[in-house]
């Protein structure tokens, strides 16, 4: 059973198509970043999926639960939030807790004590919601999203405004679930955060799914990464990238030399420095797989990601670092 | 986010039956009214208010004479909590309807809490029921406690005496007690109409000022249309009709059920259409977030205040529409056998012996002042009594002039210029100063 499966989403606000013909699916205790830039329809997306929206094509599966059009179903085993979680302002985090508890027919007892130690927030509990922090509600929303044990979370940056701690915290926290077998969507901008708790990966632009993978086959096909490059002789090491085929070098900001090179081009241009006696003291990943495939997804350009050329790519990965 | 993770393969969710998610959604929202500073304060004021209505009655000697049964309010414990049913039905209870339900649903855009709570384990259909099922228990609630306070109110700080109705004749305290809270009971369709009502607007409109002060004004539109018309549909066809319905168990000469049962009918038929409207509209919605929030503008209020303007203009044009509910006929024939009531039942209290069921021999003249004569409004009443004068042949004719206020739900004030009955109060038969039931006399007559 796959935990979750979108056929043909569509979903048009006024004059805009949101999402535009999307498919996904994730099997059981699969981790899958959701990646797209601001208005690529993330959030629509999730929104269809929590039958908050009503999509105006498509079909939607839950765990095995198609939600059909009235919305009838009860979001049973489905957790999560769509944008920045909200709460009763007036009521506390431990009372907004209970009161959720209270809709889904748990017992709030030790289980709200425990979600909120685990998010860190039983210090401020008794304090009302209204008086917490961008990154205190964001706490207390994923502590709402685990409250009832759900088998697919789906996390609408789960991240934002959270600090390093909290940040790291939430992706141990997913790979802690996904090792259970709970199915986990993760949108979110901050792909550093992403790049090593996600099994799979759905990049979208104006709505629609432009690629979609396994981080294995992601990191074969990106584009290029982007490295400084700290050697014995930084001028020899630029001219020899320059004669390199696949491989772009530059000046970073601070001077330093800057090298784009794609997956396969790294052993080549490694050995060739050694060839020419230039010594690497450092390398320093400037530029991931991933977010190279995200510059180069996310671009103006309406080309996909196989007109454009390994150059091209390198090119960009350079510009953007 | 260091402690061990709970095991997800034991479902927290215990399959509920809908029934339940619905007793689920409605324990939280008891839950959120009781924690909202306006709940609260409501209750205090249905609490307080009758008693501080009584107490202010108490120390000042002036009575709240435009009010049914008004002038009564010194005399009997029993008029208090009528009193304060008119003004309630007027305007407390719509008011306190939109304080307490009109944010009930647009809150949660407000919040931003819709997504919070359509997430969790219960369905759009279950959400709707119960948050519904919480402001109509609330409200009754309150309207119970207006009920059991006002009485209180009235039998502590006046005391339990019996009651005059509104037909002239004086009601037993049992009596009294239960005629009153049955008279709640009749206005609890109401109170629940214009709960619909407040829900309603809140839905539709997503915005909280217009919930809560939409039923009010409702109530005010109600107060100007009662005013003109003389046909019965528009009248009867109002939201908070119901309100008027007990006087007909209160009349004493002749009680009348009609209006009751046609009033109650339509608090029903509003209830309905409410509910309906406001689950439509919740069924149908798209919860996409804050750029509604975005849109809130002018654009929404603007349109809701001429639809409002229009509806209320449709309305007053419409009052003629239908049966004359206020005719010279019903008036007269309300008045006649009234007086005959008010009369023996002043002898009575100066201490003469009157049979009780004796009549004087009455000939009303009533006639709207500077208007054909039907319709709400000023009226004249003249009661030519005819006493018979021992020794002579012919009766004397001493003619009562009473200026008549009629309400288009068929209730009257009549009063009359001091020269002729007395004053507002006289002595009875031991001395002690009691109001005159001849100065200012009450009724209602059936407008069906
Ligand atoms: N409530 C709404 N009404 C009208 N248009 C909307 C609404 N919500 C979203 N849109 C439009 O739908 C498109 C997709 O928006 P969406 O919020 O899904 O993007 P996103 O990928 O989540 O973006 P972000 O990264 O900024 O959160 C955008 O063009 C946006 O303008
Ligand atoms: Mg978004």
């Amino acid at each position: 059973m796959q935990a979750l499966r979108a056929r043909g989403l569509v979903k048009r606000y006024e004059s805009t198509l949101a999402v535009d013909g999307v498919d996904l699916a994730m099997p059981a205790g699969e981790v899958r970043g959701l990646l797209g830039p601001n208005g690529a329809g993330k959030t629509t997306l999730l929104r269809m999926l929590f039958g908050l929206v009503r999509p105006d094509d498509g079909a939607i599966e839950l765990l095995g639960r198609p939600l059909n059009a009235p919305f009838s179903i009860p979001l049973e085993g489905t957790g999560g939030f769509v944008e920045e979680p909200c709460f009763y302002p007036y009521l506390s985090g431990r009372a907004n807790l209970e009161l959720l508890a209270q809709l889904d027919g748990v017992d709030p007892g030790a289980v709200v004590d425990e979600l909120l130690a685990r998010v860190d927030l039983h210090g401020r509990a008794a304090d009302r919601v209204s008086g917490y922090s961008t990154g205190m509600r964001q706490r207390l929303g994923i502590a709402a999203a685990l409250l009832r044990s759900p088998r697919l979370l789906l996390l609408d940056e789960p991240t934002s405004g959270l600090d390093p701690v909290g940040a790291r915290a939430v992706a141990e926290l997913v790979r802690e679930l996904s090792a259970q077998g709970v199915a986990v969507l993760l949108s979110s901008h901050l792909i550093g955060e992403l790049e090593n708790v996600c099994d799979a990966y759905t990049f979208l632009r104006h709505g629609r799914v432009v690629w979609d993978g396994s981080a294995d086959r992601l990191a074969a096909e990106a584009p290029a990464s982007a490295f400084t490059l700290h050697t014995s002789d930084d001028d020899r090491a630029a001219a020899i990238a320059a004669a390199h085929r696949g491989v772009r070098a530059g000046r970073s900001p601070r001077g330093a030399l800057a090298v784009a090179v794609g997956p396969e081009g790294l052993d080549g241009f490694s050995l060739a420095l050694g060839q020419a006696g230039v010594a690497i003291r450092r390398l320093e990943l400037l530029v991931s797989p991933l977010e190279s495939m995200f510059f180069a997804l996310t671009a103006d350009t309406e080309a996909t990601l196989h007109e454009l050329g390994p150059h091209e790519l390198a090119e960009r990965a350079l510009a953007k670092a | 986010m260091s402690a061990a993770a709970r095991h997800p393969d034991v479902p927290a969710t215990a399959t509920a039956s809908p029934t339940g998610a619905v007793g689920r959604v409605f324990a939280t929202e008891r839950r959120k009214l009781t924690a909202q500073l306006s709940t609260r304060l409501l209750a205090v004021v249905c609490l307080a208010g009758p008693f501080a209505f009584a107490g202010i009655l108490k120390v000042q000697s002036g009575t709240p004479s435009d009010s049914l049964l008004g002038v009564y309010v010194h005399s009997s414990g029993f008029a208090i909590p009528l009193v304060v049913l008119a003004f309630a039905g007027s305007w407390g209870f719509p008011l306190v309807a939109g304080v307490l339900c009109g944010d009930m649903f647009s809150s949660e855009d407000r919040y931003g809490t819709w997504k919070t709570v359509l997430t969790r384990s219960c369905t759009r259909g279950e959400l709707f029921a119960g948050k519904l099922l919480a402001a109509m228990t609330f409200m009754t609630a309150l309207v119970a406690l207006v009920a059991v306070a006002s009485v209180l109110a009235g039998v502590l700080l006046v005391g339990g005496q019996s009651l005059v109705g509104l037909g002239g004749a004086l009601i037993s305290p049992g009596h009294a007690l239960a005629l009153v809270l049955l008279s709640f009971l009749i206005c609890l369709p109401a109170v629940l109409a214009y709960t619909s009502l407040a829900v309603l607007l809140s839905v539709a409109t997503r915005n909280g000022i217009i919930g809560v002060i939409g039923p009010i004004m409702v109530a005010l539109a109600t107060q100007l249309i009662d005013l003109i018309g003389k046909g019965v549909i528009v009248h009867m066809l109002m939201v908070g009709s119901a309100f008027n319905a007990w006087t007909g168990l209160l009349t004493t000469t002749r009680p009348f059920f009609g209006p009751l049962i046609v009033s109650i009918g339509v608090s029903l038929a509003w209830i309905a259409a409410s509910v309906a409207a406001a689950w439509r509209l919740v069924r149908s919605r798209d919860f996409a977030g804050t750029a509604v929030g975005a849109r809130v503008g002018w654009v929404a209020p603007v349109r809701t205040v001429a639809i409002v303007v229009a509806v209320i203009a449709a309305l007053a044009l419409a009052t003629d529409l239908g049966p004359v509910g206020i005719t010279r006929a019903r008036l007269t024939a309300s008045m006649a056998p009234e007086f005959n009531q008010v009369t023996l039942l002043q002898q009575q209290l100066i201490g003469r012996a009157v049979p009780p069921d004796a009549t004087f021999y009455i000939k009303p003249n009533c006639f709207k002042r500077a208007a054909v004569s039907v319709g709400p409004g000023d009226w004249t009443c003249t009661m030519n009594v005819f006493l018979p004068r021992p020794g002579r042949v012919a009766f004397e004719r001493s003619p009562v002039d009473y200026d008549v206020s009629v309400a288009s739900n068929g209730c009257y004030k009549a009063q009359s210029p001091p020269a002729f009955i007395g004053g507002q109060t006289m002595p009875d038969a031991r001395g002690r100063s009691v109001v005159n039931p001849l100065y200012i006399v009450y009724g209602c007559f059936n407008v069906l």
